[in-house]
């Protein structure tokens, strides 16, 4: 089927069977491989993107479902105003060891940023990103990038401002 | 075939028309885990393109109309649901991840017909009313989970497609209420069990009481034979670990890859008496 919506901001029309996964569609139709492929089975969140600025599981996201929608993958939120001191963030806590998991989890430290209170505790923000899964970090050097970046109120609502504009 | 409908008539006449197999489409994220199924899958019919299947109303006659394919998370921050109906938020708190709950949906949860389905005990203790298309005459088919949930994976549903979720209006009176999952953590963890208990109190009495659990039957149903022991009575100690027994034998659970028989039985009950206890003592009032 006839199939047209935006990615990264970019209008796109493709013919595609209506059951391909979004995340085959993000990589081997468009060749944006930032969004990696860990179980495919909607358990890792290594293929996280924002379908209409909300996180979701891109290998569980049929083609069928994508008229009108808004995705925006890593290659997209590169060119937020945000994301350097994102990276620079997981940079300075040695979050990234193989790699794999780092586009999804930079994704969803995006929406946590803006969906999880103020007040919130680490507890809380380690439950947020339960939806990624890391082999390498034992999570502790992840979750110390976010919380970081949770203690920058400038930046979490600039993340939100952002946001709201892909709904 | 792949179809969008825009509307409910629009659906109507798709459920009516199509011959083979049809596909009802919401979240997804059940069906595109089973991928030799999902693949082959003819006439895929997309539920979220239509605007009443995804918004919520408030129920002629009381209560709550939840659209079928409204994602939990949507439900998980409605103000309506998070001060009336609290125990569908704490289910669908826990079930897969935020990125999950995102996209899954309630209509989803029920036609997919796992005993785990984690939504499926607390709708039950909600007494949750379905409605079933294609429309009759202008009016949904009325339902209930037990009505469409026939085993493991398995509905009467055919050719049918769940519209709405109906929750009935609760009391507050009195009402005591408890959600318990146990799995192996707290997010994307297929159940071992998980007990919803829904109540009212009465003095010191049980003027009522509903319980479910699912995990630990083939089909998510009621444990009637435990509230009848318990409906009216004063809570003891003695009253407390008859419950607890008598809902570990009312249940019929399997050993599988995530939990034995056995251990099944008897978290059943344990959860239940930890539940019964902290009524006893006063607690799991609404706030």
């Amino acid at each position: 089927m006839l199939i047209e919506f935006t990615v990264n901001g970019q209008n796109v029309r493709l013919n595609l069977p209506p059951t391909r996964r979004l995340l085959d569609v993000l990589r081997d139709d468009l060749g944006l491989i930032g969004t990696k492929e860990g179980c495919g089975r909607g358990e890792c969140g290594s293929c996280t993107v924002l379908l209409n600025g909300a996180r979701v599981n891109s290998c569980l996201v049929p083609a069928l479902q994508l008229p009108g929608s808004r995705v925006t993958t890593i290659e997209g939120l590169r060119e937020w105003p945000v994301f350097e001191r994102i990276a620079e963030a997981f940079i300075e806590n040695g979050s990234v060891q193989c790699g794999l998991c780092i586009p999804g989890y930079v994704m969803s430290t995006v929406a946590v940023l803006d969906e999880t209170a103020e007040q919130a505790t680490s507890e809380e923000i380690r439950r947020a990103l339960a939806g990624n899964l890391c082999r390498c970090t034992g999570y502790d050097k992840v979750l110390r990038a976010v919380e970081d970046l949770f203690e920058e109120p400038e930046l979490r609502r600039r993340i939100t401002e952002i946001l709201e504009r892909e709904r | 075939m792949a179809h969008r409908p825009r509307s409910l008539d629009e659906l109507d006449s798709l459920a009516l028309s199509t011959s083979g197999d049809v596909t009802y489409v919401a979240g997804a994220t059940d069906l595109m885990v089973k991928p030799e199924h999902w693949k082959s899958a003819v006439n895929l019919v997309d539920l979220t393109s239509i605007g009443e299947l995804t918004t919520m109303l408030q129920a002629d006659g009381g209560g709550l109309l939840i659209g079928a394919a409204v994602p939990l998370s949507r439900l998980m921050c409605d103000p309506v649901v998070c001060e009336r109906y609290p125990l569908l938020v704490e289910a669908c708190a826990q079930i897969g991840s935020v990125q999950i709950q995102n996209r899954a949906t309630l209509g989803g949860n029920i036609a997919n017909a796992s005993p785990a389905g984690d939504s499926l005990p607390v709708l039950s203790v909600y007494d949750a009313e379905l409605h079933l298309g294609p429309r009759q005459s202008g009016a949904f088919t009325k339902a209930r989970i037990t009505d469409v949930m026939r085993g493991p994976g398995l509905t009467s549903l055919g050719r049918r497609y769940i519209a709405f979720i109906r929750l009935p209006e609760v009391e507050a009176n009195g009402q005591f209420r408890y959600f318990r999952k146990v799995g192996q953590r707290y997010s994307l963890a297929i159940s071992k069990l998980s007990l919803a208990v829904l109540g009212w109190r009465e003095g010191d009495r049980l003027r009522d009481i509903r319980i479910c659990a699912g995990s630990v039957s083939p089909v998510v149903q009621r444990a009637e034979k435990t509230e009848a022991l318990l409906r009216g009575q004063l809570l003891s100690d003695e009253l407390i670990a008859k419950a607890a027994r008598r809902l570990s034998e009312e249940v019929s659970p399997i050993s599988d890859i995530r939990s034995s028989e056995s251990y099944r039985r008897h978290i059943c009950g344990a959860v239940l008496a930890d539940a019964l206890h902290t009524i006893r003592t006063g607690g799991l009032k609404p706030p």
